[in-house]
């Protein structure tokens, strides 16, 4: 086929473009996704018995996540389009930057024996490998949707999209997270969304090509 | 290039044939072509495999055209999608990375012209054959024998949404199956 009756081709039956679809896909794979988190969380760890006792801590948790979470958010609907650039992920590194900042003034606050504790939350943060499993099937389902978009960096836009899904994975383990210090939360979930976008990176170069 | 199209008229073009102006998309791609065969030239891809990349870019930017926010340059829009295109070639074959060569500015990279076609390595017309029945044969109803979506539909036996949904789809499809490399060479 000759390009000139490719180009006479593509101009029969044009139709208005739909500009609702895809913010319509993004929002399903958002939902769909928020509730698969919640449901995989539900059926292996559950949630923790006194959420209603905990629910300040637990808000604040959630609040910390959904930051990082908008951020993200913004910089995926960027590098949904050709042309996205990396500076668009700088509002999500600022949160995770911030929550490390916190962390530190939260810490220097403490006596120092007990400053171990309260980071590491007594033991090995485990949040930093949940907050990525949790959020490997939203993220597929939001790539699912990112590649009817036209993201031409698609190791951004997978970076993107990782860190979205981890934000949101993260929000729905705050339901489980027993631990409510400060410089743990602060520290651990950026950490373990940081990974989530590590995460889509590696899916998203792969599998975000159109 | 005294008769090169400038950037606000091309624009122009796009935010109509978003709207469904068929002359309008027309006059757009046949003003877009020949800019993208210069710059596939320019990067160092024979004339027909240059071709092959005009036409998978082409119908990039009708298919992904919701994507295209009217507030901005269309340019730079179309040189992201026409350097993803290249670059993916690239992948096919083997060679990774971007060079540096592909940050040019957009005003830059897509002002040549280059008004003589090539023959397309592949012919995306023996693609079409590889695509459901469904979206096959939406397409040549739409696309290739001129009728309108309300005869289509009646020939078809689909519905009208069906055929528009179908035509498109297969669009999408017609480019994903251009850029894993098939179709052959002639």
């Amino acid at each position: 086929m000759k390009t000139d009756d490719l180009i006479a081709a593509l101009s029969r039956g044009v139709e208005p473009a739909s500009r609702t679809e895809l913010v319509r896909r993004a929002v399903l794979a958002l939902v769909a996704g928020a509730s698969l988190a919640l449901g995989l969380l539900w059926l292996t760890l559950g949630i923790r018995e006194d959420l209603l006792a905990a629910a300040v801590p637990v808000a604040l948790k959630a609040a910390f996540a959904a930051l990082a979470t908008v951020g993200a958010g913004f910089a995926a609907v960027h590098l949904a389009r050709p042309g996205g650039r990396a500076s668009s992920l700088a509002a999500f590194a600022a949160v995770l930057v911030g929550g490390l900042a916190v962390a530190a003034i939260s810490l220097a606050g403490l006596a120092p024996g007990e400053r171990l504790g309260a980071w590491l939350g007594g033991g090995f943060p485990s949040c930093i490998v949940r907050i990525p499993l949790l959020s490997v099937p939203v993220a597929l389902l939001l790539i699912r949707a990112w590649r009817e978009a036209a993201p031409t960096r698609l190791a951004l836009a997978g970076t993107a999209i990782g860190a979205l899904a981890g934000g949101l994975a993260a929000i729905v383990y705050s339901l489980y997270c027993p631990i409510d210090s400060v410089a743990f939360v602060a520290t651990w979930y950026g950490v373990g969304i940081g990974l989530s976008a590590a995460v889509g990176a590696l899916l998203g170069t792969r599998l975000l090509r159109w | 290039m005294a008769d090169s199209l400038d950037e606000a008229q091309l624009a122009a073009w796009m935010r109509a044939a978003c709207d469904g102006d068929g002359r309008a998309q027309a006059r757009l791609l046949s003003g877009l072509a020949p800019r993208l065969r210069a710059y596939f030239r320019a990067k160092g891809r024979p004339p027909d495999q240059a071709e092959d990349l005009v036409q998978e870019t082409l119908i990039a930017v009708h298919t992904k055209r919701a994507l295209y926010d009217v507030g901005q340059p269309l340019l730079p829009w179309v040189l992201a999608i026409a350097r993803f295109r290249l670059v993916d070639a690239w992948r096919r074959e083997g060679r990774f990375g971007s060079p540096a060569s592909l940050d040019d500015a957009p005003e830059e990279a897509l002002s040549a012209e280059e008004r003589a076609p090539a023959e397309a390595s592949r012919d995306l017309a023996k693609l079409l054959r590889l695509l459901p029945e469904k979206q096959r044969r939406s397409i040549e109803l739409v696309k290739l024998e001129e009728r309108s979506v309300a005869e289509a539909a009646a020939l078809s036996g689909w519905s009208e949404s069906d055929v528009k949904v179908s035509a498109h789809r297969g669009l999408k499809a017609l480019m994903r199956l251009a850029a894993l490399g098939h179709g052959g060479t002639r």
